[in-house]
Formats: structure tokens, sequence, C-alpha cells
């Protein structure tokens, strides 16, 4: 690394883009074995710890009618599998301080390990088991189903835990993006240990998965012990992609609010946006750009005008959840009930001043510089290592996605912006979610547009 | 199934870089591993401020902290929350670089932060890539030396933390019960209010008092800074010495002398909310951190709490399936302080049944101790708790600056796997035995309705 000579830095205001330290990534080894897994290891040898990560295409997409279903398969994967009972596999993790989680978001589910290196011969097997071999024991699968409907309720008190799932609902509607992932009272009841096994014998064949190991071990060592647990099984072949999933957002309706009942609200949640990119888009690092000066950082001009120039409240930003086919955009705050109305009026002025002035030259440099400069911590350790290994599975992506990273924000400029800006930054049928009191605010809100209600208690979104 | 207060939601997806939070943090240590004592660089600037350095060029980045001793333990009622609110004044402007430079100054240099206070601390955390350290220190040493109280700033900052208090409670109905049970738990010691302050106080603090405060507690005598990351410890140097060796010195704070009265007799609340099932609290008063009797109510509290397999979990959530989520926190502190165990009820669960099953499994540890695997499994667990905190530079900065400050030598984090391995299961049945009592105890409850006794 470079160091500047203390008396020649020019630093005040950092006008001219920087290169900084570069962040690229570690060697590793990607092969596949001939059951169709596939297999990532990296060396990271900063702490004595393992990091194993594994993913399957088991996420709420798949879920078809029963909302739910893929997220209590990921975390009934622990609950025994065919050598190890749910107590030993408890047991055996947590006394080794070692963890284990399993877990399905919206497209995937993943189960991750991490533990001392000296104790892989002890884990791995319990690890590899869980993946392979499952029993799905009823008396816990109920158990758990019990505690679930439980959560969901007590989720309601939280207007921010739950404004996404009304907000994908409203945004996707039918495509199965819209599903949410922790599913309805309704559709966890109706999950049987049955549906749970059959969900994992399509979705978790080791041909459609991959597993990540990063960490303190020699490579070719642990290849030969990563590869005795997964012996040469025939290859079973992929469900197919449902059609849906590749289905654009269609919103011709004009703005539309989705207007959420919670009675004892002090105030207001709420979600503003409408439709995203997929991950494969071509531009994806320039709209994250963009994004960092919209809603992406503490100065971005949601979180200047709602925040710091108004205080009206804690915090505002904005994002693009991209997916493998789709995405959506939204800004996010919330207030008290009483400003409602100017905060979501400042809201609308920001993502109008984007449209009409674009960006300048200094706020772009800043931009890149923050990305630049916030980019190596987010792959520091060696589970976001595991992380990233498995997501570039996951999204077919390759090195690129990180080498070139700092190459692809330097290449942005102020009038590729404006391009970016009319192409992908929603100004028109927009989708409005709010939560709160709806007698309070309901007659300010409708000049936003057409107004639909809902009761925070009412099951599903 | 760990429950952290006040959270830092930089990167969670519905949160935007929420800076300037409360958090009451807990920590776990064991030496680092690869780092030996002699690999951590210290030096005290002419006025009095100490700097550590760990030099670590994993990233090319560096985690600068400044960690300031006051939290809401020095303040009093009138102006309680205000330490929480002088965090993010220190973001709003000062001589050099006025109001809304200091983060538009950093993040156009590639550098983002945040701060938290606590009841014993108030931190500010600076991240960023090592060639543009410079600026850092410029940015830091202007507020330090030269803060600047801008009205129209301290008005907007003020709607900032009352929506950041809304916000809270709002989202989270353990909040509410936290700070009555903490409130009842103390009735003499400054723990005893919330740190982000009663709503009143926070609408009617003035000028004058944040002033005040800022010569009180902001001097570099009362600050310790930790530089960890790609940097050389001659640079770090030559930057303090230039930046903050100038910054004059203040007087040493008054020191916090009320001791919380022993309590002698339970105390039972009940807050008014309407929630689907409910919340359960208990607070028992312990030792603070770095006294004789820490390491072993450490453990004590991971027995209880950490994992599937500890007591709690094991028996209420999963074996007898009355309440969906259970844990504890003990937080590091300066003084005597509390340790909590919490719990929300599953559906149709009574809160009598609950708590009694609660009690009962305290009461178990209390009779007949833990078990020699126990022991070894929460041993194991600090070890690996470690290994992950040190992962990062952030992580390494804040130990080399928590231990130094909550056990008065950083030093004390090199000795700890010893202190840790030097309990016994017998000492752990003893700290049990001598707090978790019933006179010992704060037990409350939160509900949709209160049930007639």
């Amino acid at each position: 690394m470079k160091k500047l000579s203390l008396f020649t830095i020019a630093f005040f205001l950092l006008l001219y883009s920087s290169g900084f330290g570069q962040f690229q990534l570690p060697e590793y080894e990607k092969y596949t074995l001939p059951n169709g897994l596939t297999l990532y290891l990296m060396e990271q040898h900063e702490v004595p710890l393992v990091y194993v990560n594994a993913i399957f295409p088991g996420g709420a997409v798949w879920d078809g009618e029963q909302n739910g279903l893929a997220a209590l398969t990921a975390e009934a994967l622990l609950f025994g599998s065919k050598n190890y009972t749910k107590d030993q596999i408890e047991q055996n993790f947590d006394f080794l301080g070692a963890s284990i989680s399993a877990n399905a978001g919206t497209e995937a589910a993943e189960v991750s390990i991490s533990f001392k290196k000296d104790d892989f011969e002890k884990l791995f097997p319990i690890f590899a088991d869980v993946i392979k071999n499952q029993s799905f024991p009823q008396v816990e699968v109920e158990k758990r189903k019990q505690r679930w409907i439980a959560e969901l309720e007590q989720d309601r008190e939280s207007p921010r835990r739950v404004i996404r799932n009304y907000f994908n609902k409203f945004v996707f509607g039918d495509i199965p993006y819209g599903n949410p992932v922790e599913g309805t009272k309704k559709s966890i009841e109706g999950i049987t240990s049955d549906e749970l096994r059959g969900f994992f014998n399509l979705h978790y064949p080791l041909s459609l998965g991959c597993i990540a190991v990063v960490g303190d071990f020699n490579t070719e060592e642990m290849k030969a012990k990563v590869e005795s647990f997964f012996p040469s099984t025939p290859k079973v072949d992929v469900p197919l992609l449902p059609r849906e999933l590749t289905k654009e957002v269609d919103l011709p309706f004009g703005n539309r609010v989705m207007l959420v009942n919670k009675d004892d609200s002090r105030e207001t949640t709420f979600m503003i946006g409408g439709k995203g990119v997929a991950w494969n888009n071509p531009d994806i690092v320039q709209i994250d750009i963009l994004n960092t000066i919209l809603g992406g950082r503490f100065t971005s001009w949601l979180n200047t005008e709602l925040r710091i120039n108004s205080g009206l409240t804690y915090g505002a930003r904005s994002g693009f959840p991209h997916y493998k086919y789709n995405g959506t955009f939204y800004a996010y705050s919330f207030t008290g009930t009483e400003n409602t109305v100017d905060a979501i009026d400042l809201t609308l002025q920001v993502f109008d001043r984007l449209h009409k002035e674009g960006i300048n030259q200094e706020t772009l440099t800043s931009a890149k510089n923050y990305m630049k400069g916030q980019f190596p911590p987010d792959y520091e350790t060696s589970g976001a290592l595991a992380d990233l290994l498995t997501t570039m599975f996951f999204y077919g992506l390759d090195e690129s996605y990180i080498n070139d990273f700092e190459k692809n924000v330097d290449a942005m400029t102020v009038e590729k912006a404006k391009e970016i800006i009319a192409k992908y930054f929603p100004r028109e049928d927009l989708q409005f979610v709010l939560i709160g009191r709806a007698d309070e605010i309901r007659d300010k809100v409708t000049k936003y547009g057409k107004i639909t209600e809902k009761s925070i208690d009412e099951d599903g979104y | 199934m760990q429950f952290v207060f006040y959270n830092n939601l930089k990167n969670n997806f519905l949160e935007i870089a929420m800076k300037k939070i409360i958090f009451l943090f807990l920590i776990t240590i064991v030496a680092f591993p690869q780092t030996k004592v002699e690999d951590i660089k210290s030096f005290t600037l002419g006025n009095g401020m100490k700097v550590f350095v760990l030099e670590d060029n994993s990233i090319p980045n560096v985690a600068m902290y400044f960690l300031y001793k006051v939290g809401s333990r020095n303040e009093y009622p009138g102006i309680t929350g205000i330490s929480h609110f002088f965090e993010h004044m220190m973001f709003n402007g000062a001589k050099k670089y006025g109001p809304k430079e200091f983060d538009r100054v950093m993040e156009a240099n590639g550098g983002s932060n945040n701060a938290y206070t606590s009841q014993n601390l108030t931190v500010y955390q600076d991240w960023f890539p090592n060639q543009t350290m410079e600026v850092m220190f410029d940015l830091e040493a202007d507020r330090i030396a030269n803060l600047n109280f801008d009205s129209t700033m301290i008005e907007s900052e003020r709607g900032v933390i009352l929506s950041e208090r809304s916000t809270s409670l709002e989202n989270d109905p353990m909040e509410e019960l936290w700070d009555a049970v903490q409130g009842a738990a103390f009735f003499a010691h400054p723990y005893r209010w919330p740190v982000i302050g009663y709503e009143s106080d926070i609408k009617n603090w003035t000028k004058k008092d944040l002033e005040n405060y800022f010569h009180m507690y902001y001097a570099p005598n009362n600050c310790v800074v930790v530089v960890v990351g790609d940097v050389k410890i001659d640079w770090v140097k030559t930057l303090a010495e230039k930046y903050f060796a100038t910054i004059s010195s203040g007087q040493k704070p008054r020191d916090i002398h009320t001791v919380e009265p022993e309590q002698k007799g339970e105390k039972r609340v009940f807050v008014k909310r309407d929630v689907p099932s409910p919340y359960l609290l208990f607070a028992y008063h312990v030792p603070q951190s770095g006294s004789e009797e820490y390491y072993s109510l450490d453990l004590l509290e991971s027995i209880l709490s950490s994992g599937r397999t500890s007591r709690l979990y094991k028996s209420i959530v999963d074996d007898k399936q009355l309440a969906i989520d259970i844990g504890t926190y003990y937080g590091q502190a300066f003084d005597p302080t509390i340790m909590m165990i919490y719990a929300i009820a599953n559906q149709e669960v009574n809160e009598t049944d609950l708590e009694k099953a609660i009690l009962d499994e305290i009461g178990r540890v209390v009779k007949e101790g833990i078990t020699e695997d126990e022991l070894q499994k929460v041993k194991n667990q600090k070890l690996m708790s470690f290994y992950r905190t040190i992962e990062t530079i952030s992580g390494k900065a804040n130990t080399i600056g928590t231990y130094e400050l909550f056990f008065g030598d950083y030093k004390k984090l090199f000795s700890a796997p010893e202190d840790y391995n030097k309990v016994t299961r017998e000492d752990i049945k003893q700290v049990a035995q001598k707090y978790f009592i019933q006179d010992n105890r704060t037990v409350g409850l939160l509900n949709a309705e209160e049930v007639e006794q």
C-alpha cells in the first residue's frame, strides 16, 4: 500500500475519485462432483475457524399455495436427520461453541455452520447428514408450527417487521416473489411433515446446490475430507423453473395506496416504490451508485431531507432488492402520525428532484469514493466470504463481480446517470404502503392514489 | 435468541444507516489468538488522551474508535438522555467543518461512521480506507476542540431523537417493559432512567445544558482512542500529535458516588399494552464488570440462555412450549448493575405459569448447581464468540477500548482466558445462590389486561 506523505496529502474535500486499496477476491477452488454438487474452498488463516455454507433453490418463491413451506422446511432440517436426533445435533454444536443454522429466504435456502478448525471431524458429519438425509419428525414439526404461529402474531406488534410483506405482495401480486417468507397463520397451520419431505426432495438434491468451505485449513486435505461425505450418487435433475418467476412486474394501475390500520400506533411507517431490477441487470452497479445518493447512506438525499434538515424521522432510506428474475424499488421511513403527509411529500419531492435535476460531479465522486471505501469490510470475515461464494453460485456470478467492482464504479458518469435515473427509478405507478392509525390519516393520504384498506390483525398481507 | 437492545440496524434491510443509536452492549473476551500483548501499542498525549494502535493489514481499511467515559449514569433528572443527545450533536457542526460537513466530508473520502451511547460510555466509530486517515483526524479534532451548538440544528435533532424514542416503543413492547423494570429495580442510582431519556427532558433541555455537558465530559483526558487496521504506528503517532495534542485537557469529571441501597424485598411492575401474549422481565442486582464475581456471573448467564441447549431455551421454549422467545442480558457496567431475564409467552400461556416455570429453572441452578459438561460448554462458547469478534478490525477496536475502560487495563483481555478457566462449578452455584433470591428481584409484566390477584 502506498502511503501518502504527511505534507503532500490534499484532503479537505476530495473531489477527485480516489483509488483506495483495491479489494480482490482471495484465491479459491471451485469444482463439481460427479453427483452434481458444486464445491468452493477458500483458505483464510486469520483466526482458527472454519465456516461452511450450503445453498439450495429452496426459497419462498417455490411455496406454491402454501406460504411458509420453504421457510419451515429449512428450519425443520435441524429437527433430526437419519443418524442424529434433534438433541444430538444441538448438543454437539452447542458443546463445542459452534453454530448451526438453517433458513430460507425469498429464493434460496441456506444451511450454515461455523466451528473451531479442530472440531471438523465431530461436526461436519452431522452437517452432511442434515443436508442429505432428512427425517422431519412430526412431533417436532408440530411444536414448531405452534410457536411459529404465535411469532407471526407478535410480528404484527412491529410495523417495521411486517411492512415489507405488505409491500412485496402489493407490488408483485400473484408473481411468487410476493410470497411472504414466513407464511400466514392459516398456511402454516395446514403444513404437514409429509409436505416438508416432499419439498425437501424436490429442492435439496445435491446437484442443485453448492457448499462453500472457508477458513483455516489446507485445501488439498479439506477436499478429500469433504468429498468423502458426498459419494457418487446418481445426479438428480432440476425442478423446472415456473414461468411465473420470470413474469414482469406489471403495475398499470396508476398510484395506489395500501393503508394498514394499527390502532395503537404512535407513528406511520411507510414504503413507497414499485418495480426494480433483477440480479443480472447489466447496470446494477450504476443503479447502486445512484441509490447510494438517493437513500443508501447517511448523507443521502432522503435521509438529509427527512432527518437532518427537518427532524421528521430517525431515518429514511431507499433500495433495490434484487432477485434472480425480478426486483423492487422502495423508499422507507417512519414518522409521528401527525407528520405523515409532510414526510411523504418530502419523499416524493426528493424523487422528483432526482429526475429533474439529476446529480452533479461532486455528488457522484463522493458516492463513488464511499462505495469503494466501504467495499472491503463487506468481505472481511470467512463467514462473509462463504456467503459470497454461495451467492455467486446461486446467481451465476464470476469473479468479475468483485474484481471489476471498482472499474464499474469508476465508469459511471454524470451523463450516464441521467439515463439510469430515467430508465430505472420509478416516477409513475408508485405503490404506497402505510401502517398506522387509519382514521387519523385516511383523508390526508387519498391524494396519493386509490386506497385499499386492511387491519394489521388480519391474517396474511 | 440473543435480545440486543437498541441494536445497530445499519445493515438491516429497512433501517437507514442509523447512526447515533443507543446501545447497551455485551462482549465476551478471551485473548486474541494471533495477537500478542506487545502488538498493541499505546501512548498518552500531553493532554491526557490515551491512544492504542494495532496494525492489521487484512483489508486496506481502518477502524478508529473514540470512547468517552460518559453515559446516562452521569446525568440527573431534568437532563436525562442528554448524553445520547450529545452524541447526536457531535455530528452537527464545529468550527472548521460546519453543520452537515462532518458526514459529508467523511463519506466523500470513502469513510462511514456510527456512534452509540450506553449507561456508561459514549463511543464514536469511524471506518475508512487507510489512505484518508488524515482527514479523519482533522474531522475528529475539530469537533472535540471546537464543537458548535447551532440552534437550528439543536431543534431538528430534538425531532430526530423523539422519533428514535418513539420508533423503538412503536416496534418493541419489550422496550416499554424494560424501561419500567429498570426504573423499579433502581430507585437511587442513575441506572434507573432510560439511556434515551424521559420524553419531557428531551423536549426541554437547553443549549446551555449542552454546552455545560460538553465542557465537563468531552475533554481529551476523558477519552480513549483505539486505531486498528492497515496503518503504521508512527503515522498514527504523528497525526495524533499534530491534531489531538493541541486540544486542551479538562477538569476531571465528578465521580458518581450514589450507591444503590440494598434491595429488601421483591418489587413488581405492571405495564398495560395491547399485545397478543404477555411479556415478562426479571431483574436481579449483580456486581459490575471487573468485579471478583464478574466471570462467574458471565458464565452463569450463558448457561441460562446461550444456545438451544441452554437451561432456559431448552426447558421453557423447546420442551414446555411456554414461550416463543427467551433470553438474558448482563451488560458491561462501571457500577453494580442488574442481570435481566426476559421472555415472550406463547399463545394461550398464562403469565403466572410462565413466571413459575422460569423461576423453577433458576431455582434448579441455585439448588443443584450445574454440570461439568455445562461448564465446559460455556467456556467453549466464550472462546468461539471471541474468535468471531476479533475477525474484524471493528471487533478488535471495540474490545481493546472496552477492556481498558471496564476492566481498568486492556492487558486484562490477555489474562481473561485464565480468569474464565478458573471459574468452577462451585463458584457458579455460589453466585446463583447469592443473587438469584426473591428479595433481590424485580418482576415486570406487560400485558393487555392486569389479572386481579
